[in-house]
């Protein structure tokens, strides 16, 4: 990391470097790294522009945003006006969204500048990167393997440092499994403090956005930025705004429970447990307290997320029929698409309504239990967020296999709650990053032991 | 031959906004995709705005006049009803588990109310749709299979759509705003839903259409079976709907986007002390409390405002004289001038000055419905009305000396009348009239006639 988030932002605000610049060099960049990584799918024409209007503010001293001069780049499956939001997928390549999704809207509200969409899994249907049809993503970090997903290319372009902060989505993983694996720092947070208006649909009732970035800092201006009740839709969380800057600059972790589960260790290779264990251990050092919890069902979350997640994302694809967006999702999508939707389809048929769908949310209700009794213990649980590492780009999977990378991160998303990965380690070079899993609306505690951990770098 | 008809009747709620966006709701009135936005026209990652309130308040107080029992305290889950077809931008409609159950009107019982959200309009002629309706909110109300005829139905439908029209909270019939489904089933044949119908004569012509295709098939020893038609209004038939269409599996799904309804018992309580009282009741109500004849209290309450009218004028004179005339006079006059009762400018007062003026006969029924079109057309005090169109009363020696006069001048037609022919006095009557510039009443110059003729026969 050649500077820190917030030491970019105050050399923007004093001048020292122009938001021009900042977006220059970024297109740069990409131009120069991106044919390789494959991290962008579509460049905002008018990101120099936009920086343009940055620079004269500033110029004449009047106030800029939080983000200002800063690039952003945007998963595609969040809308952005006047840019395709294809969500990597054939059926959508012709669409050039019309609207600006919430999260857009606060990010240029805040000077942010959009600098493009990134490459992403189909609809965000996977867990590596592959699946999408603007072809793989590499891992900056591990070059030659999956950079993981869904948001590969929000993960890939930070990791690569083509940009400053990247808006991800995550429904069972897809902001931290990529975080993890390309070693640096995203965020899923609680279920309805982010709006969704505007993120294109996988499980409505499990999507979070979240930021992915370089550093801590980047993550919580990023958060501060698009955390907050929206009038504009229905399930939210009644939080105004969300400021946590001033309560992580405690370094020291003293009073703080961090809860660790042999369960983790039961699912992961005893490689990254090695690495996770370690740096558990630092917590310990920086003051936390360990304890362990029980977390007897935690495995039974990843089957009841597959099916939720199905039904959901068949209901949400319906309006792809083929009549407005030029093409019908069944005809012309990927294979992981399709066999979420068949599975969704015939998962939701009135005859099988009491087997799947409805012993799947209770399935979730007891993982929501179980982890809400765990955090009467404890403030914040660590461990790993992948249970293996990553495999190489084009390795054959069954689908079994790949959802498999999922097994430590949906329980998060099955029960609402928030949680941070930052890198932990590095085995033969490949990230390593752990998981801290928090209290619904607990992201000052996950992002104030994250920010201990960074500072012990 | 035992026939159960029942109805699933849609209605467009008149709210300013949609169900689930802030886009207007006047669709007949502008072109075609201009009150859209991304949450109405299902775009990618549109989420829907928190239910409009207002529908849903209206929707509880349909129910409740309706008589029915309102889901109060617990969830009541906005459902995904998956199909496809043009009309529908995300290929699901949103509607919800039922807010009301159990009410009944003229003898049928309503099984259950639900919340809808209208689809868009599909003209598969040139392919196009039109978004304008989608999202507009509906009110489903889903009764038993407790209709025996046609005549019934119709009955029932024309019953319904005057208490909804009394909420004031519904598009006016008028607007194509009315959809009902209709099943009916013979003694011996299976039930046949019919879809497409649009108004109270659509579903009379459709049941009647289906009761003789069942009965001719019965007849010949065929089978009804269990199917879905449709109705094609310009040839006043149904015909089999593509079996797809009536075997599909909605898939039903509580939404994800929206939170369920949960409706307070006291937020209930309010809108049923608000409500208007529902037609039916009133009609009741007013035959018991006036002594009036249920003819005349079913016009009174053919439109709430002529209710409200008629209560207001009831309490300040004879309840019989004021409806024998609202039922008559009134509705006559209206009718004559195309006028609504919520278009009636006179005060309740002018129209009781009026009353008394009949009752006092000061004016006779006739002159009365003079002044009252006058009324109707500029309102003001019926005394000066009076004055105005000259409608003083006539003097008795006036009147005595005009039928004199009619007398002399028609020797023939009192002849007539001594013969026998007792319509001579009609006759007579008239030229009395138009002698006395009709101020007097009728069936005292024919009283007076009489007498006159008789006593000079002697």
């Amino acid at each position: 990391m050649v500077q820190g988030t917030l030491e970019k932002l105050a050399k923007i605000r004093r001048g020292e470097l122009s938001a021009i610049e900042n977006v220059s060099s970024s297109l740069e960049l990409i131009k120069k790294l991106d044919r390789k990584i494959n991290s962008f799918i579509e460049i905002n024409p008018n990101a120099l522009m936009e920086a343009e209007a940055v620079d004269r503010k500033i110029k004449k001293g009047e106030s800029v945003g939080k983000l200002a001069g800063l690039t952003i780049g945007i998963k595609s499956n969040i809308n952005v006006a006047g840019l395709r939001t294809t969500c990597a997928s054939r059926t959508l390549q012709d669409y050039i969204s019309p609207y600006d999704a919430e999260v857009v809207k606060r990010i240029r509200a805040e000077d942010g500048i959009i600098i493009g969409m990134t490459n992403m899994d189909e609809f965000a249907c996977g867990s590596s990167g592959e699946s999408s049809a603007f072809g793989p993503t590499d891992n900056p970090a591990a070059p030659g393997h999956i950079p993981g997903g869904s948001s590969s290319g929000s993960a890939a372009a930070i990791a690569a440092g083509l940009c400053d902060i990247c808006l991800g989505s995550d429904t069972g993983g897809s902001i931290r499994n990529p975080a993890s694996h390309c070693g640096i720092v995203g965020l899923k947070p609680t279920y309805g403090l982010v709006p969704r208006q505007g993120l294109i649909d996988l499980g409505m009732s499990l999507d979070q956005i979240g930021p992915l970035s370089a550093d801590v800092s980047g993550t919580v201006v990023m958060l501060e930025t698009i955390a907050g009740r929206s009038d504009n839709e229905c399930i939210m969380l009644n939080v105004d705004k969300l400021n946590c800057s001033e309560k992580i600059q405690d370094c020291d972790l003293k009073g703080l429970r961090v809860g660790v589960s042999k369960k983790f260790s039961e699912l992961t290779d005893p490689r990254i447990m090695d690495v996770i264990d370690r740096e558990i251990e630092k917590l310990h050092d920086l003051g936390a307290e360990i304890v362990a919890v029980d977390l007897p069902n935690l495995e039974l979350g990843l089957s009841a997320y597959y099916l939720i997640v199905s039904v959901e994302f068949f209901s949400g694809t319906r309006k792809f029929d083929g009549r407005k967006y030029g093409k019908k999702i069944e005809d012309v999508c990927g294979e992981e698409v399709l066999r979420r939707i068949l599975r969704g389809r015939y998962i939701s048929q009135k005859e099988y309504r009491g087997k799947f769908y409805q012993r799947a949310l209770q399935v979730r209700t007891l993982i929501k239990r179980e982890l809400m009794a765990a955090f009467e213990k404890v403030d914040v649980i660590a461990g790993p967020t992948v249970p293996k590492l990553p495999h190489r780009i084009g390795t054959k999977l069954t689908p079994m296999e790949m959802y498999a990378y999922d097994y430590l991160t949906v329980p998060a998303n099955l029960a609402g709650i928030c949680a941070g990965v930052i890198k932990a380690g590095e085995i033969n070079g490949i990230p390593v990053g752990l998981q801290l899993q928090g209290r619904v609306l607990g992201e000052a505690e996950v992002l104030r032991v994250m920010k201990a951990l960074e500072a012990t770098e | 031959m035992n026939i159960k008809i029942g109805f699933e009747i849609h209605q467009q709620i008149a709210t300013r906004r949609k169900m689930y966006c802030n886009c207007p709701t006047n669709y007949q009135e502008v072109p075609p995709n201009t009150n859209v936005c991304p949450i109405c026209t299902g775009m990618p990652g549109a989420k829907p705005l928190p239910p409009n309130e207002k529908a849903v308040a209206a929707a509880v107080e349909i129910a409740l006049m309706l008589g029915c029992e309102i889901v109060t305290g617990q969830t009541i889950y906005i459902q995904r009803k998956h199909y496809d077809y043009p009309d529908l931008p995300s290929g699901y409609q949103r509607t919800s588990l039922p807010i009301a159950r159990g009410g009944e009107l003229q003898g049928v019982r309503i099984r259950e109310i639900h919340l809808e959200e209208d689809p868009g309009q599909y003209d598969p002629t040139a392919g196009t749709v039109d978004y304008n309706r989608s999202g507009i909110p509906l009110v489903e109300i889903v009764t038993e299979p407790d209709m025996k005829s046609p005549e019934e139905a119709r009955k029932f439908l024309r019953t319904l759509v005057r208490v909804l029209e009394y909420t004031g909270k519904v598009r006016p019939e008028a607007g194509g705003a009315m959809r009902a489904d209709v099943n009916i089933s013979l003694e011996g044949g299976g039930r046949v839903e019919v879809k497409n119908i649009n108004s109270v004569k659509g579903a009379y012509r459709a049941l009647k259409f289906e009761i003789i295709r069942q009965k001719e098939r019965l007849k010949k020893g065929l089978t009804v079976e269990r199917e879905t038609r449709a109705f094609i209004e310009s040839q006043m038939v149904t015909v089999p709907m593509r079996t797809k269409e009536t075997e599909e599996d909605y898939r039903y799904i509580p939404d994800p986007d929206i939170f369920p309804l949960i409706l307070e018992e006291s937020w209930v309580k309010e809108i049923r002390e608000k409500m208007a009282e529902p037609p039916h009741l009133r009609q009741r109500r007013l035959t018991e409390r006036y002594k009036i004849s249920a003819a005349e209290a079913e016009v009174i309450v053919s439109e709430r405002e002529m209710a409200d009218l008629y209560e207001a004028v009831a309490s300040e004179i004879d309840p019989k004289l004021a409806a024998s005339w609202f039922k008559t006079k009134l509705k006559k006059v209206l009718n004559y001038m195309k006028l609504r009762a919520a278009d009636v400018k006179f005060e309740p007062a002018q129209l009781v000055a009026l009353l008394r003026m009949v009752e006092e006969k000061r004016v006779t029924p006739e002159q009365g419905e003079l002044i009252l079109r006058e009324l109707a057309r500029n309102p003001a005090d019926p005394e000066k009305i009076m004055q105005k169109l000259g409608l003083t009363p006539i003097k008795p020696t006036e009147l005595a000396a005009a039928i004199d006069r009619v007398i002399t001048e028609n020797p023939k037609a009192v002849e007539d009348y001594l013969a026998g022919k007792k319509e001579a006095i009609n006759f007579l009557t008239g030229k009395v009239l138009a002698l006395t510039h009709r101020r007097a009443d009728p069936r005292e110059i024919a009283k007076l006639l009489i007498a006159k003729i008789k006593k000079s026969d002697n």
